[in-house]
């Protein structure tokens, strides 16, 4: 009997965290995307006008938001959650595909809540009021296969980072997180080293695709070192 | 006889810490046995070992014929939940008896039920905020509803009050005859468990220094009791483990069993000699190192 069903019922067993938290987060933002726009309005800004359109659309809230929730989702998803795992009786490479399958499980579930919420918010001509909370830059700008890569491939990419920063606490207790991110930032520095000259240049032949590959890379990386953490790790 | 738990010359280094040390015992199927030993003497990691919860540096550990690591159809037969276990964040009781029937497919909800009244677990305390005993209730809610064949209780009575405990030994002995399985127990809680036991092992420094049914230890050894000189000379030739001495009176626990020679000499000399009891035999490994009792009598002398 392959353990990796009841893993991910394992983590959906917190349903309110899994499901409802994020909407909650969302509609947080909502309510503060609500607010800054009539403090605009309220300063002379007109609804519709082409400002008020490319200010709301720069509205990066949910962004700054939403990733925070799903890397500690992803922490707690490893840290905590593990040595139950073992306890109940999962093994290392059935929770380790477990957590993966219930995290994209997850972000299938924010991007089709997302996109819903897009499709409602252009249907009713941005609330009735003009107001620009979904149908922004960041979520692809109404684009709704565009959205749901973006959201899926995102919060993915939170979740397994979160992960694989758990995992490695799990295994080598504080030096591992730390190790780890002091390993990733040099990766990153020397990475923009090497290509801040050609910077121009790419800034020009940019596609988004780009960003898709880079999200899988992370997503495929974080997962399988998350699996050589954990197969190694003792729970004391 | 078919070994539910079978440990060959298991080490388990920790950096230069050895917590077990070439250890090998075996546990019959059906049995309940006593993992016993002092705190640090290897009991937790041995069990860890044998729920599949981690590898011996050296050694091979075989539960009901497999290597449990990463073993996924044995580890479903194996119930182990550690004396100091976490729990995902937040979680509450109903979190944890709505997810082990999806991992234990013995599970048995009666049983649960009955723990979950009997031991007054709250249902509303997050489990982060449940009293040692009450953690110790879950872990045993845990052990005896998943009916697991092969099941692993360590230090299972831990802040639990006299009536928890009795209920402990009333559900485990009453499930147990109608759905036999395979229990190694470890506890402090000697005298109250050993009518439990049907077989014990006991753990000292990472080796194992008793692996026997529970009537055959208790041949192990002796406990001598009288004024001092005369225990000494009774006990001359033998394996001392443990030593009390109060004023002229000495109580010494020696290796062997009451034979007809030892009650003989022990008569002449005017001192009392019983069987050591389970716990004594424990305290006694667990005192350290074994000397013999000529060089006391010697030095008396």
């Amino acid at each position: 009997m392959s353990s990796i069903a009841p893993t991910v019922k394992l983590h959906l067993n917190k349903r309110e965290i899994t499901f409802l938290v994020p909407l909650y987060i969302t509609l947080m933002v909502t309510v503060l995307s609500v607010l800054i726009a009539l403090i605009f309005w309220r300063s002379g800004s007109q609804p519709g006008s082409d400002g008020w359109v490319i200010g709301s659309r720069n509205n990066p809230g949910i962004a700054y938001s939403l990733p925070g929730f799903l890397v500690y989702l992803g922490v707690q998803s490893i840290a905590t959650t593990f040595p139950f795992a073992l306890t109940l009786g999962a093994t290392r490479r059935a929770f380790t595909a477990g957590t993966l399958a219930w995290a994209a499980m997850v972000s299938a579930y924010l991007a089709i809540v997302l996109a819903i919420l897009t499709v409602l918010e252009i249907a009713t001509n941005h609330w009735f009021t003009g107001f620009y909370i979904f149908d922004i830059y960041i979520l692809g700008t109404g684009n709704i296969p565009r959205l749901l890569a973006i959201v899926f491939l995102g919060s993915l990419t939170s979740l397994t980072l979160g992960g694989v920063f758990a995992a490695a606490w799990v295994r080598f207790g504080t030096n591992g997180p730390r190790t780890l991110g002091i390993a990733l930032g040099l990766v990153i520095a020397v990475g923009a080293l090497l290509i801040v000259p050609a910077w121009p240049d790419l800034q020009a032949a940019f596609q988004l695709w780009w960003l898709a590959v880079t999200a899988v890379v992370v997503i495929a990386g974080s997962s399988i070192a998350s699996w050589a953490f954990l197969r190694s790790a003792t729970v004391r | 006889m078919t070994h539910a738990i079978d440990i060959r010359s298991v080490t388990r280094s920790y950096g230069s810490t050895r917590a077990l040390d070439d250890a090998s015992f075996s546990v019959p199927e059906g049995s309940i046995c006593g993992l016993l030993g002092r705190n640090g003497a290897g009991k937790t990691t041995v069990m860890s070992i044998i729920a599949g919860q981690d590898r011996p540096s050296s050694g091979e550990a075989q539960v009901l014929g497999h290597t449990p690591f990463e073993h996924a159809p044995t580890l479903t037969r194996i119930s182990y939940v550690r004396d100091n276990q976490r729990y995902p964040d937040d979680y509450r009781l109903h979190h944890v008896l709505r997810i082990a029937p999806a991992f234990a497919p013995f599970w048995d909800p009666d049983v649960a039920a009955e723990l979950v009244d009997g031991f007054r677990i709250p249902a509303r305390t997050a489990i982060k905020k449940f009293s040692r005993g009450q953690l110790s209730s879950v872990a045993i809610v845990l052990g005896l509803a998943s009916r697991a064949p092969v099941t692993l209780f360590d230090e299972p009575y831990l802040g639990l009050d006299v009536s928890s405990r009795a209920l402990f030994y009333r559900v485990l002995l009453q499930d147990l005859a109608e759905h036999p399985r395979t229990v190694l127990l470890s506890t402090h809680l000697i005298e109250e468990s050993e009518s439990l036991f049907d077989r014990v092992v006991i753990l000292d420094r990472g080796k194992v220094v008793v692996d026997a049914d529970r009537d055959d230890a208790r041949d192990l050894a002796v406990t001598i009791s009288g004024i001092d000189d005369a225990v000494d000379l009774v006990a001359t030739g033998r394996r001392v483990f443990q030593t009390h001495a109060i004023g002229g009176l000495k109580s010494v626990t020696v290796a062997g069993s009451v034979d007809a020679d030892l009650r003989e000499r022990a008569d002449r000399a005017g001192v009392k000699v019983a069987p050591a009891s389970l716990q004594d035999l424990v305290a006694a490994y667990g005192a350290g190192d074994p000397t013999t009792a000529d060089h006391q009598v010697g030095a008396r002398s």
